[in-house]
């Protein structure tokens, strides 16, 4: 009986050393997060490129025009030397250039984007640099959000209005 | 076996129990305490550094702003990331394909978790073990204003790695203080249960002493009481018990030697008047032939019954000389063959008696108190048993045994244990004994009363092998005079 209870509490000291042992020191973690990522201004006209399929961020360096259509005439200029030298392409076409871009039909804040181009053979990812490039570049000027649409207007006809689909 | 027995008590032992209980209690309560606050120190010690990290990294980071130019080049991840690394920390920049790293030769470190957070858009951090030490990674993106509000994420993805060996060693430190401390409330516990359980065992030890004492016969045994705990209960109640046994006894004792010397001193009182009756009663024998019929027998009678009279009053003086302890040996140098013939002649047995007596076996003894013993046995072994009685002598450096047999019916098995009895009839038939009925009594006191260190004259009855009562005396060989001890 003694014997029992002894070899008991003599257990139970041991499991509570071996536990203590084990959770000594600086022990691994999981992952923790935390807030949202360090944020801060950009200086430069956003264009939209592609690498590998995807659409991507590019700063230009400051232009003295920050309308739209500035910024969709440097997409139309393609990629630069070092940016085509990372992977980066693009699908617009040169003939993008000249474009204009007005306030759109549809809901205040919404724009249409015209240009000499046959609008219904863009591909898919041509329109959607298009569109986020000119939504950027209006963010600058005037008061365009993630939620603005964009219509694209050529020579064939509209396609859109659409929302870029980068958030 | 023993050992084992002796061990176990002792470890199932008081002491070792109140030990084990304090040492336990003090244990568990510095484990919880210690451990306690060893947990939250740790805590609060690793939450400030990484705290620390993230501020210092994002107040860094901040510095990078405003962002000129995307894609980077190399150049650029590279500027960054030996920004970001000084003493305690290094940097990795990645950009898609793009990866800088700041010092240390760590080739990678970050875990494809926190990469997969920090993609998600959000500020993580892990502890990890790098190269066998403990370290923080901390990893963001840098993100880009927009001007509604929002940002967009720029894909450059900053990491920095930061050693917690320094933590490592406080905290370590603090583990190192927990066990000093534990073991010195161990060590503290220990002592504390040694001193109580001396506190508690030294009473229970008195207290045991105290029994044994009772237990041998020291009546007079007390116990101190100190305090007013369940233990000096105890031993109050013991001084209780142990007077009201001291009480008791000594009414008995004194009841019991009263008696004893009434017996003693009727006896003297009528030895006197019989000594009278015995001188008529002699002239009456004398007499008895010349008269008639009747007053022949009845003067025989008288006769008779005052010689047994007179027997029975010196048993009982002899009988009280022993109870009152006056009893002395007058020790001579004895041939016991001898004196054993001399006592058998004597009473006129000689033919009746087969004796074996070895010649030239010499004893201290008392030579009076041999006569009487060997006369006793010898006169029952004709009177209950039946002949032939067979008297042998043997003889050791340190005993001489009489053996005293009979060939009659032998003892009874009930009468044994009450054969050297006062007075104790054997036939319970038989009203009137011839003999006075203390003649064992007074033999196997006359047996005891020979001693010589831890040897004791003994006589003991029982029966023989054929059939017949075996008395068997043993006398030590040299008898040393003790005085009237009982």
């Amino acid at each position: 009986m003694t014997g029992r209870r002894t070899g008991r509490a003599l257990l139970a000291g041991g499991l509570l050393l071996t536990l203590l042992a084990a959770g000594c020191g600086v022990r691994p973690s999981a992952v923790i997060t935390g807030r949202p990522p360090i944020s801060g201004p950009a200086q430069g006209t956003w264009v939209y490129l592609l690498a590998q399929g995807e659409l991507v961020l590019v700063l230009r360096p400051v232009n003295t025009d920050p309308s739209p259509a500035a910024a969709l005439s440097l997409l139309a200029a393609g990629p630069q030397e070092n940016e085509r030298a990372q992977g980066f392409t693009s699908d617009v076409p040169a003939g993008l250039d000249p474009v204009t871009v007005t306030a759109g039909a549809g809901r205040s804040g919404d724009l249409t984007v015209r240009a000499n181009i046959a609008a219904q053979a863009l591909s898919a990812h041509a329109a959607d640099q298009i569109i986020c490039t000119t939504v950027a570049a209006a963010a600058q000027v005037s008061a365009a959000n993630t939620a603005t649409t964009v219509a694209i207007v050529g020579s064939d006809g509209a396609r859109g209005p659409r929302a870029c689909p980068i958030r | 076996m023993t050992r084992w027995r002796r061990v176990g008590a002792w470890v199932s032992g008081l002491r070792v129990r109140l030990v084990l209980a304090f040492a336990l209690l003090g244990v568990t309560t510095t484990v919880a305490v210690a451990s306690g606050s060893y947990f939250q120190a740790r805590n609060v010690i690793l939450q400030q550094a990484q705290d620390a990290a993230v501020m210092s990294l994002t107040d860094q980071l901040t510095k990078v702003y405003p962002i000129a130019q995307l894609p980077p080049t190399q150049d650029d991840l590279e500027l960054l990331a030996q920004r970001l690394s000084d003493r305690e920390s290094f940097a990795v920049v990645l950009y898609r394909d793009m990866r800088a790293q700041g010092g240390s030769e760590i080739t990678d470190p970050l875990t494809p978790e926190l990469r997969q957070e920090v993609r998600d858009g959000r500020i993580a951090w892990q502890r990890v073990s790098l190269a066998g030490q403990p370290a923080l990674l901390i990893g963001t993106q840098l993100a880009l204003d927009r001007p509604d509000g929002t940002s967009r994420p720029s894909g450059v993805e900053v990491y920095s790695v930061r050693n917690l060996v320094p933590e490592q060693q406080s905290i370590d430190q603090l583990a190192t203080r927990a066990w000093l401390t534990g073991g010195l409330s161990l060590v503290l516990a220990v002592l504390l249960a040694l001193l109580s359980a001396r506190g508690v065992l030294r009473p229970v030890r008195d207290l045991s002493r105290a029994a044994r004492r009772l237990g041998e016969g020291d009546l007079s045994t007390r116990l101190t009481v100190r305090g007013a705990d369940e233990l000096a209960d105890v031993a109050r109640t013991f001084n209780d018990t142990a007077g009201t046994l001291e009480r008791q006894v000594g009414e008995l004792r004194r009841l019991e030697s009263d008696a004893r010397r009434f017996v003693a001193d009727v006896s003297h009182e009528l030895r006197t008047p019989l000594a009278a009756m015995t001188a008529v009663t002699d002239v009456l024998d004398e007499e008895a032939e010349h008269l008639p019929g009747d007053a022949g027998r009845a003067a025989r009678l008288v006769s008779q019954e005052t010689q047994n009279l007179t027997q029975l009053v010196n048993d009982l003086i002899e009988i009280s000389r022993f109870d009152s302890g006056t009893a002395r040996l007058a020790l001579d140098d004895v041939d016991v063959a001898a004196a054993v013939t001399a006592t058998v002649r004597i009473r006129g047995w000689l033919d009746r008696v087969r004796t074996e007596l070895p010649p030239g076996v010499v004893a201290r003894l008392d030579p009076r108190r041999l006569d009487v013993i060997v006369a006793n046995l010898v006169g029952n072994a004709f009177r209950h048993g039946a002949e032939p009685v067979s008297v042998r002598l043997r003889a050791d450096p340190d005993w001489v045994t009489i053996e005293v047999a009979d060939r009659g019916p032998g003892l009874d098995p009930e009468v044994l244990p009450h054969v050297f009895d006062r007075l104790y009839k054997a036939d319970t038939a038989r009203t009137r004994s011839e003999g006075s009925g203390l003649g064992l009594a007074i033999s196997w006191e006359n047996a005891r009363l020979h001693r010589h260190g831890e040897r004791r004259g003994s006589l003991v009855a029982g029966n023989g092998t054929h059939g017949g009562a075996v008395f068997t005396l043993r006398l030590p060989r040299e008898t040393a005079d003790t005085g009237g001890a009982p």
